[in-house]
């Protein structure tokens, strides 16, 4: 019992302190990155390379007065931000950084909450995000922030069908709802060199999932939840200070979570990187630490996608988005399902 | 014990606050934490593809229905006038006892059967293969109606006759 | 020792049909309606733990399906009242007594 508890107690503290650790460097990467494509200089002045900088942030976040509005109501207003944070943390209870290891003769599974329907619950979690931004926008008691909490609310669940579209197929590939049974089936190659990724065997459905995370975390190309220029910030409009930045730590912690997600399912989640595994396995920890660090260098790769994607696109119209999301996704999804499923059943024929 | 307890207080002072907030947000947030808590009572039962199917779709969809429409249509003029009578108090009285008395009626008289606990094989796969085999009629008529319910909401609210009314009635109220 | 479950469900049930007769706007009324659902699937999930068949728990699976087509419809019809008279509550609807 206790040694049950010792061990999910560890397995939290890491799986939390995995992307909130990261945070201040993905904020640094975004900045630079804006600044390498804009052909600027960016943040350089705290520290090497301006390492510093988002330490120097958080220190400004933490001192600044915290203004609190007059208008708006009191009890949602200081829980929305906790709601937002804590909703995205939680799908990552679902999912595993590395393979089941032996540690004293004992398998331990290295997710928090372990079930063989484990990317159910990710994607169960997952669906309650908008509740935190819906809960701002209407606590702020202001028009634009309940304008923009509706928008990102409609956006989510929109965008939602085709991400589960492509989950389904994704399901129906491997026949298991298990997620290490899902990097299992990844894990080799195919021809000697083509790595066994479900990206391979389902493009369309890794381009709706794609699609689907940067309209479920509000990133540029569809984050009309903020749209500067019509409602002024969106949702957080009357945030200052810490609350405004624990909305902003959950925006990047829904992105690791999704994007892990994502890896998961089309990139072979914890399966060693082509290259890594020329590393002989002399000890029986080489296997997880290569797993680890390999699913930390997909994951960098994709911040670097997000970060890519944001300067790179020019924001939709609301229309836009919509018509895209309904009348071109979801259909696309859901052709793409049905042939899926035909070409299973055929195969198991 | 005390988890069953703890699970049941939160339960209950959540679905009272879903009859008895004043503001109908309020009781929509709370209608979305019973759902939640309820979710949690599956998990603690055993049935964990429940407890995910109610978090995906009571709490995930449902519920943000609720809100979302309550937001759509400016529930702050609609004030919740609740006039007290002593009518419905004794009404509401005697309806929760005469409920709660015939519960307690039928556990205590069949108290054998029901502290039985045989939990069969609760795997994903062993329930999917009864849906798919056994139910599978019904999973269509599930499917169809789901079709059949996406096709009326579109119709009911979408229809553009009905949006026009509304325009010209705003454009009336934004006249005055 | 879970019989403390069978007087939740019975209690959520007994709430759920207070509210849906005595509330006088719609959006409650719905509420309450998806609080008796609630406390019907859960008084299923708990009869069917002596038997240990698999039956209850799909049972309950098709009761989610059919409240969210329920709750779809309701509010649908909810906006579409709003649009005709600019009301929700049951007391300025009832044309057919009129």
């Amino acid at each position: 019992m206790l040694e049950a508890i010792i061990e999910i107690i560890i397995k939290t503290a890491v799986i939390m302190a995995f992307p909130l650790g990261a945070l201040p460097l993905i904020i640094h990467v975004e900045r630079r990155g804006a600044a390498f494509i804009q052909k600027r200089v960016g943040p350089n002045r705290v520290g090497p390379f301006g390492l510093l900088q988002p330490l120097a942030d958080v220190a400004k976040f933490m001192f600044k007065e915290e203004v609190h509005p007059s208008h708006v109501r009191p009890f949602f207003y200081s829980a929305a931000p906790l709601i937002a944070l804590v909703v995205a943390l939680l799908p990552l209870a679902c999912i595993p950084i590395m393979g089941p290891f032996q540690f004293f003769d004992r398998t331990v599974y290295p997710e928090v909450f372990r079930s063989d329907m484990g990317i159910f619950f990710a994607f169960a979690a997952s669906a309650l995000g908008s509740y935190g931004i819906l809960l701002a926008g209407w606590a702020s008691n202001n028009k634009y922030t309940m304008l923009g909490a509706l928008r990102a609310c409609a956006q989510m669940v929109s965008y939602e069908l085709s991400l589960s579209t492509a989950v389904v197929a994704m399901i129906f590939i491997f026949g298991t709802n298990d997620i290490h049974l899902m990097v299992d089936w990844q894990t080799g190659y195919w021809f000697g060199f083509i790595p066994k990724w479900g990206v391979f065997v389902q493009p369309v459905a890794a381009m709706l999932f794609l699609v689907g995370i940067f309209a479920e975390s509000n990133r540029l190309p569809f984050d009309l939840a903020e749209g500067e220029s019509e409602i002024v910030a969106g949702y957080h409009l009357e945030y200052s200070s810490m609350k405004f930045a624990i909305f902003f730590m959950a925006e990047y912690v829904h992105m690791i979570a999704l994007s892990a997600l994502f890896i998961i399912m089309f990139f072979g989640g914890y399966s060693v990187l082509p290259g890594l595994d020329l590393i002989p396995l002399s000890n029986p920890f080489i296997l997880p630490l290569l797993q680890v660090t390999s699913l930390t260098i997909k994951i960098a790769l994709m911040i670097w996608f997000f970060v890519w994607v944001r300067w790179t696109f020019p924001r939709f119209r609301y229309d836009q988005l919509m018509n895209l999301g309904w009348e071109r996704l979801l259909p696309l999804g859901i052709v793409n399902l049905i042939i899926t499923v035909l070409f299973v059943y055929f195969r198991n024929q | 014990m005390a988890y069953d307890i703890l699970l049941t207080i939160m339960t209950m002072v959540f679905a009272l606050m879903v009859v008895f907030s004043k503001k109908t947000v309020v009781a929509a947030f709370s209608l979305l934490m019973t759902l939640l808590s309820i979710a949690m009572i599956y998990f603690q039962l055993g049935t964990v593809f429940l407890a995910a199917i109610q978090v995906l779709v009571n709490a995930g969809a449902i519920a943000i229905l609720f809100v979302f429409v309550m937001m759509l249509i400016n529930l702050e003029q609609f004030q919740n006038n609740r006039e007290r009578s002593k009518s419905k108090l004794i009404i509401s009285i005697l309806t929760t006892l005469i409920i709660l008395g015939v519960f307690s009626l039928i556990i205590n008289n069949n108290i054998e059967v029901l502290s039985a606990v045989n939990i069969s094989d609760n795997s994903m796969k062993t329930l999917f293969d009864k849906l798919f085999t056994e139910y599978y009629l019904p999973f269509e008529m599930a499917t169809v109606l789901l079709l059949a319910a996406l096709v009326a909401c579109i119709v009911i609210t979408g229809s553009e006759k009905g949006i026009k009314q509304e325009q010209e009635k705003l454009q009336e109220n934004l006249n005055e | 020792m879970s019989s403390i479950y069978y007087y939740l469900a019975g209690f959520l049930f007994t709430l759920g049909l207070l509210g849906t007769i005595f509330k006088k706007d719609l959006i409650s009324i719905l509420l309450c309606l998806e609080l008796m659902m609630g406390g019907v699937s859960l008084l299923i999930i708990l009869f069917s733990r002596s038997t240990g068949l698999l039956d209850a728990q799909l049972l309950v699976f098709f009761m989610i399906i059919v409240s969210a087509c329920e709750v779809a419809i309701g509010l649908s019809l909810i906006i579409a009242l709003h649009r005709k008279k600019q009301t929700i509550y049951t007391d300025d609807i009832k044309i057919i007594t009129e």
